[in-house]
């Protein structure tokens, strides 16, 4: 199986006046099959942009195998960014060019000619919805649509790795909407696609595989459902009562849920045990005020409070 | 090669965004001269006296404006790093197919060719507003010298670019800096007239090596065995300075 990205033993420190260096990464290993979409989660300040820094030859990792295409990242870093494009957490635009200047700059330094650029940048446009600002310049733009501009710039050019760090970040509903389904045509064409994100929803619908990662560790890998079902046992219950009553409210908080929210008369929880749903849901059954229920496997974002936090009760 | 015109197209493109700022990249050294030349040489009517003979100070004085406006391009250009890094657009930069050389290269091409219409203009107005007796037949080397000026320069001021993340402190430096390379150096008066203590100091700047060779291809003044010197030193100086500029550059992220 060819690898697009393998990472084996990689350490990142930091040093520190008069203190010991800060590992931000910690031993990590793991590979990216080609033509996959690969997610790298977990919560702000983990290590997740370290990663990504050290795929795109931004910094040089302290110690570790790291390949990138089969080029390694610090002896081969030039052919390493000749089979990639990134996007990074910082919004990185041309300010003053116009939005059709940033494409035609960006494909020109991957090596693009202006009437290939021209030719390609039509269905980008189409692609990300970029029609009616394709002639402004970002400087007038809002952070979301500067934020689909840098991200789009990066299906001009046909790089078989692309890297999108917090890609969606600080986007509204719609451009996120938008952004989303352009990354899944584009990962159905074939290409590699690395994305790191806090937002779960995201990953779980567009990640084949992910780590999930926190203080520099690995702390799960896999598919989205090998994940889900890292023998956590999760469930989640929805429940709609014509009327909620207090005791009935404080008697599900008794079976100790994961997460329990409450919205009027709607209650959502996440349970570790099948048999702890079954119950709970008798016990509304049982009030004689439910009039709806749902039950399912939890979702990702669930199972990933559950990692962090069984994590921390380890630690503890 | 790809690299390096991607950079100049970038860079063109962003200096036709503002006419304004083209206009007073290109005119600056020129008024400079029309302006401070022309009041200093009226004030000094005798001339200046250096190396046994007397010139007209708006002669003497052109050399210290095309290295002045050299230091000044270096310093827009290397300040370029700081607008680049606030838009985000910096560190994208980085992840391009490119080398960190290239990226250097490209930058100081830019402005080397930005240098070429400025001196142009500036040479040119000596030559006919102020009849300042320009060397034609050395007017090569005059525009080869305002590049490694120019490259020189740049790597050096963008090593400090790097390696300083704000850039409010980048300004103080570099206005420090330029203050006291300006006035300790042969950019405005010969240092044949100044304290000993002066000339010594002045002869380890890299901006009086400069100025003295742009003197001597101009007008032709100062001894061609300590011009060679002088010429040499500021090669050794263009060197390290990208040398510097490059591993600043690999650091930097």
């Amino acid at each position: 199986m060819q690898h697009a990205i393998s990472i084996h033993n990689l350490v990142k420190e930091f040093p520190r006046k008069s203190e010991p260096p800060m590992r931000a990464v910690d031993d990590i290993s793991f590979d990216v099959r080609t033509g996959q979409v690969f997610g790298l989660l977990g919560p702000n300040g983990v290590g997740k942009s370290t990663i990504i820094k050290i795929l795109t030859t931004l910094i040089p990792p302290t110690s570790g195998t790291v390949l990138v295409n089969g080029f390694e990242v610090v002896r081969q870093s030039l052919d390493v960014r000749k089979n990639i494009c990134v996007v990074l957490q910082e919004n990185a635009v041309e300010v003053f060019l116009t939005v059709r200047h940033n494409f035609l700059t960006f494909g020109k330094f991957h090596g693009m000619t202006t009437s290939e650029i021209e030719k390609k940048l039509g269905r980008i446009v189409e692609l990300f919805g970029l029609e009616e600002i394709l002639n402004q310049k970002p400087i007038d733009l809002s952070g979301g649509m500067k934020r689909r501009v840098q991200v789009a710039k990066m299906f001009l050019v046909d790089k078989p790795i692309v890297f999108l760090d917090e890609a969606t970040t600080g986007m509204d509903t719609f451009n996120k909407r938008a952004t989303v389904n352009a990354i899944k045509e584009e990962a159905q064409r074939g290409r590699t696609i690395v994305l790191t994100t806090h937002m779960l929803e995201e990953a779980e619908e567009l990640c084949n595989e992910i780590v999930i990662i926190n203080h520099g560790k690995i702390i799960a890998k896999g598919t989205t459902d090998e994940v889900k079902k890292l023998g956590l046992q999760l469930f989640y219950l929805s429940l709609k009562f014509n009327e909620l009553k207090k005791d009935l409210e404080e008697m599900m908080y008794k079976f100790s849920p994961i997460k329990m929210d409450i919205i009027n008369n709607d209650v959502s929880l996440t349970v570790r045990e099948l048999n702890t749903a079954i119950q709970i849901l008798s016990m509304a059954q049982s009030s004689g005020a439910l009039k709806h229920f749902e039950i399912s496997t939890a979702s990702l974002e669930d199972v990933f409070v559950e990692l962090l936090d069984g994590k921390k009760r380890g630690a503890a | 090669m790809k690299n390096i015109a991607a950079l100049i197209y970038r860079d063109t493109l962003i200096r036709l965004t503002s006419l304004m700022w083209l206009f007073f990249d290109m005119a600056v050294p020129l008024l400079y001269l029309l302006m401070f030349g022309v009041g200093f040489n009226k004030a000094v009517g005798f001339g200046i006296h250096t190396f046994g003979s007397s010139i007209p100070y708006n002669d003497f004085f052109l050399a210290g404006v095309l290295s002045m406006s050299c230091f000044g391009s270096a310093i827009n250009q290397a300040y370029g790093f700081f607008v680049d890094r606030d838009n985000g657009i910096f560190y994208e930069f980085l992840t391009y197919p490119m080398t960190r050389g290239e990226l250097l290269l490209g930058k100081m091409l830019f402005q080397c060719m930005m240098a070429l219409a400025q001196t142009t203009l500036t040479l040119t107005a000596a030559y006919f507003i102020l009849d300042i007796p320009i060397n034609i037949a050395l007017l090569p080397v005059t525009i080869i010298v305002v590049m490694v000026g120019i490259a020189a320069w740049f790597f050096a001021l963008s090593t400090i670019a790097f390696r300083i993340r704000r850039n409010d402190t980048f300004n103080t430096v570099i206005n420090v800096a330029y203050f006291v390379l300006m006035f300790v150096s042969s950019m405005f008066y010969p240092l044949d007239a100044v304290p000993v203590w002066l000339k010594y100091i002045s002869y380890i700047n890299p901006l009086t090596w400069h100025t003295d060779v742009l003197r001597f291809t101009t007008i032709g003044v100062g001894e061609i065995g300590i011009i060679g010197i002088e010429a040499a030193g500021f090669v050794i100086f263009l060197g390290i300075s990208f040398w510097f500029a490059r591993q600043a550059l690999k650091k930097v992220a």
